[in-house]
């Protein structure tokens, strides 16, 4: 495998990412010479699931290109201005002020006001139950408008979060079809417009010529793949897709076609080996057991096999470079290599004999787990290993009857999105056993609530502590997810989040160029 | 009457057949683990609460024998109800990929009944070793090769190595695959028994009589091998429901079979139940059909 277009470490990761800001400052990123107007991109990455952007709060990567929010995030993880050109925060952290953009305009022809974004939030206050933004919406004390082109929000309390989770407050126009309920056909202010939606299908999103970004879009529409059994690979080689996620073992093929480069996300998706917390039986109820189950996984084997050459080994919810990660809670990471000899001593100490107990084991189907599975036997223990669909396994999990898991979680516009699964009443808590711990519950909220980055920090990292040391789950490590782009786009590079639009680039500065 | 008879005690038999096989899938769905409220759930974060209010509007949470009930009794109106997950009409999905389904299935019965037919016909009228050959390959072929294999296959010779044809979308390759995968079932079978009926006295009469090979396989002996080609057409128009389902997939085909599996990974019950009523409904009726006419056409059965 041609190690140069893969070199991904964070380092390299951070070096693109800088790079990237770099070329946006100096023009457009991307574009040898002037980019060629016209075309349609054949993009397939996520799928489609609703014609609602409100309702829509999974890892999304369609409807970017056609709402836009008040802020996005960059390529290196960091807020940014979108619709809102600027914004600030209170000191204590409570109060918000967006200054909208002049001369953006909906997909109808009208111009974005504060009175419509005020009515977005409201909407999704009183409309969307559960997601990213439900807690987030309860803090919302008031929000309103303070003349045509600024809206005020007031907390009940500080959220750090919020100015990253508005990045997925999609800005609608209140005119939309089925605004009452659900709305069936967005008019947002992307440089493109929803057009023919067939669901698992395609959707046609036609270029919005009027969009508030002078000279963007390039292409004439983007055509976007949903259907779930094609063959991306070999579509890509064809020359069928322009833009596609691929699979890891895919890429040697690909890279040798010559006609694509591999590219990552910028954020990684993260690893793990949980065990049930919410119904724990003996003995895996027992710290030391888990710990010693830990122990018998080598994370090093499991982190190349996921991730190759860009997997990496650690114990946090952050990959090395992000600004939460912790080195020195990194080098202290007593599962970083695994240690069969203290693993059963932990075991002896526990009074545990492994071959007298099952795990009952439940994973997605794929082959990782399998390679956690035989590690976990070396201990002696039986292993009953149940491997179903994305519904399946996770409906599962919700049954709390099992005992352990070997699951992964991808990008996430913030690092809350990871920690809210933590929580008591976090949504979809299934994949880490389903913690229920008040002490973990305050420390998350007490990082949500910091206004101070270094305060944050450091109340996460307790957070961390408190995990490890309750052994709720084990962090594996990081892989970045890959995409591949046909050379003959230009001026496209994955952001941080699947998103396909953002302030600083996506598919508004794409290009199609002669083959 | 006494022809009618049989004919509408198949098709009751058939519908009865079908009406069973989408109770099975209404019970197969229900096995799975998950619903659709899971797959909403996860998309949207609901919390435990909200997702059972939400299955309680649904009415997922009733009796599955009541759900069943309620269903049928819509669909039997015409109604097959919403799709949960992407709310729309179930029918609206239907129109969209039937078409597909259709263009597909009744290109690759062409392609499979012409070729094996006109082998059998063309390797019976010139006593050809060398046609003979070919229909043994392409018996063998149709046994040994999955059509997803053949379908990688032809992706990677016609449009990696080639350039000729598309990956997604394309109708050509899956229609010449499932061709000449129908046409190898059964020309071994048509050969064989038109290789009979040129024994028949009538045949040898016209041979007798001087008339042209191919005069013969059509006037004479394509009417004799007529009821078998019928009940082999009726084999291959039923086989093609699994064979159209796997190349939707692989040539990424929105069509009725990529549709069902989509909507059983997102246990959108409606669309399945839907999807496999059309599809059930559609045997029956083929069967059904097949049936009428072999009555019509050889008073044998009848007898």
């Amino acid at each position: 495998m041609p190690r140069s277009s893969l070199s991904l470490s964070r380092r390299g990761l951070l070096a693109s990412a800088a790079g990237l800001g770099v070329a946006a400052l100096a023009g457009r990123s991307g574009f040898a010479a002037t980019p060629t107007a016209g075309g349609v991109l054949r993009y397939a990455t996520l799928g489609l699931d609703t014609s609602d952007p409100h309702r829509h709060t999974g890892s999304i990567a369609v409807q970017q290109c056609y709402v836009e929010a008040l802020t996005s995030i960059a390529a290196d993880g960091s807020v940014e201005p979108f619709l809102a050109e600027r914004f600030t925060v209170s000191p204590d952290g409570r109060n918000y002020r967006f200054e909208l953009r002049p001369g953006v305009t909906f997909h109808n022809g009208d111009p974005l006001t504060a009175a419509d974004v005020v009515a977005n939030i409201e909407r999704v206050k009183s409309k969307v139950k559960g997601g990213w933004l439900a807690s987030a919406m309860k803090l919302v004390d008031g929000a309103a408008a303070d003349g045509p082109n600024v809206v005020t929000l007031s907390l009940s309390k500080p959220y750090a979060p919020l100015l990253n989770l508005f990045s997925e407050l999609w800005i609608l126009s209140p005119k939309s079809d089925g605004w009452a309920e659900t709305i069936k056909t967005p008019i947002g202010t992307g440089p493109f417009t929803f057009g023919t939606w067939v669901p698992k299908v395609k959707l046609t999103a036609p270029a919005y010529r009027n969009y508030w970004r002078s000279g963007e879009p390039h292409l004439s529409a983007i055509e976007f793949d949903l259907g779930d059994g094609t063959d991306k690979a070999l579509a890509l080689r064809a020359g069928d897709l322009h833009v596609a996620n691929v699979e890891r073992d895919t890429v040697e093929a690909l890279v040798a076609s010559g006609k694509v480069d591999i590219k990552a996300l910028k954020d990684t998706a993260w690893f793990s080996i949980a065990f049930n917390n919410r119904k724990p039986r003996p003995p895996f109820d027992d710290p030391r057991v888990r710990s010693a189950i830990a122990l018998a996984v080598d994370k090093a084997a499991i982190m190349k096999f996921v991730g190759g050459a860009e997997g990496v080994v650690t114990n946090q919810l952050v990959a090395p470079g992000n600004v939460y990660f912790d080195q020195a809670l990194h080098d202290a990471d007593p599962f970083a290599k695994p240690d069969l000899a203290k693993a059963k001593a932990l075991l002896a100490e526990a009074r545990v004999k492994p071959e007298d107990h099952t795990i009952e084991f439940v994973s997605w189907v794929g082959p990782y787990p399998q390679i956690v599975v035989q590690m976990v036997r070396k201990l002696g223990f039986k292993v009953n290993h149940v491997a179903l669909d994305d519904i399946g396994a996770q409906k599962r999990l919700g049954q709390y009857d099992w005992d352990m898991n070997a699951m992964s979680s991808g990008p996430r516009a913030d690092l809350f999105l990871r920690w809210v699964r933590l929580m008591t009443d976090g949504p979809n808590p299934v994949l880490w056993g389903g913690i229920q711990d008040a002490e973990l519950d305050r420390t998350i909220t007490a990082a949500v609530e910091e206004p101070d980055l270094a305060r944050r920090k450091a109340i996460y990292l307790d957070a961390t502590r408190r995990v490890a040391e309750k052994v709720y789950f084990v962090v594996l490590g990081h892989a970045p997810d890959l995409v591949a782009v046909a050379k003959t786009v230009q001026g496209y590079e994955p952001g941080f989040t699947w998103a396909c639009h953002w302030a600083s680039g996506g598919v508004a500065r794409a290009a199609l160029v002669a083959a | 009457m006494r022809r009618l008879l049989p004919v509408v005690t198949a098709l009751a038999a058939g519908l009865a057949r079908a009406l069973a096989i989408v109770a099975v899938a209404f019970f197969l769905c229900r096995v799975m683990p998950g619903d659709v409220v899971d797959v909403l759930g996860l998309e949207g974060g609901l919390t435990d609460a909200q997702q059972a209010e939400l299955r309680a509007a649904l009415g997922l949470d009733r009796p599955v024998i009541a759900q069943f009930v309620d269903w049928g009794a819509q669909a039997l109106g015409g109604d097959f109800g919403r799709s949960v997950r992407f709310d729309r009409p179930v029918a609206e999905m239907l129109v969209h990929a039937a078409p597909v389904t259709l263009e597909l299935a009744l290109g690759s019965f062409g392609v499979g009944i012409g070729l094996a037919f006109g082998l059998a016909i063309a390797a019976t009228s010139l006593r050809s070793r060398v046609l003979d050959a070919v229909i043994d390959a392409l018996n063998v072929w149709s046994i040994a090769v999955p059509t997803f294999c053949a379908g990688v296959v032809g992706i990677i010779v016609f449009s990696l190595w080639l350039g000729w044809l598309p990956v997604i979308g394309s109708l050509v390759l899956p229609i010449l695959i499932i061709g000449l995968d129908n046409a190898g079932q059964i020309v071994k079978l048509v050969r064989e028994d038109l290789a009979e009926a040129v024994m028949l006295p009538h045949v040898r009469t016209a041979r007798a009589k001087g008339l042209s090979p191919w005069r013969i396989a059509l006037v004479h002996v394509l009417p004799v091998a007529a009821p078998i080609a019928l009940v082999l057409s009726g084999l291959v128009l039923s086989g093609l429901v699994a064979g159209t389902l796997t190349m939707e997939i692989l040539f990424g085909l929105p069509g009725i079979g990529s549709l069902m599996l989509n909507a059983v990974h997102g246990r959108d019950l409606p669309v399945v139940l839907a999807a496999v009523t059309v599809v059930a409904v559609a045997l029956v009726a083929i069967n059904t059909l097949v049936d009428a006419l072999h009555r019509l056409i050889d008073p044998r059965v009848t007898r």
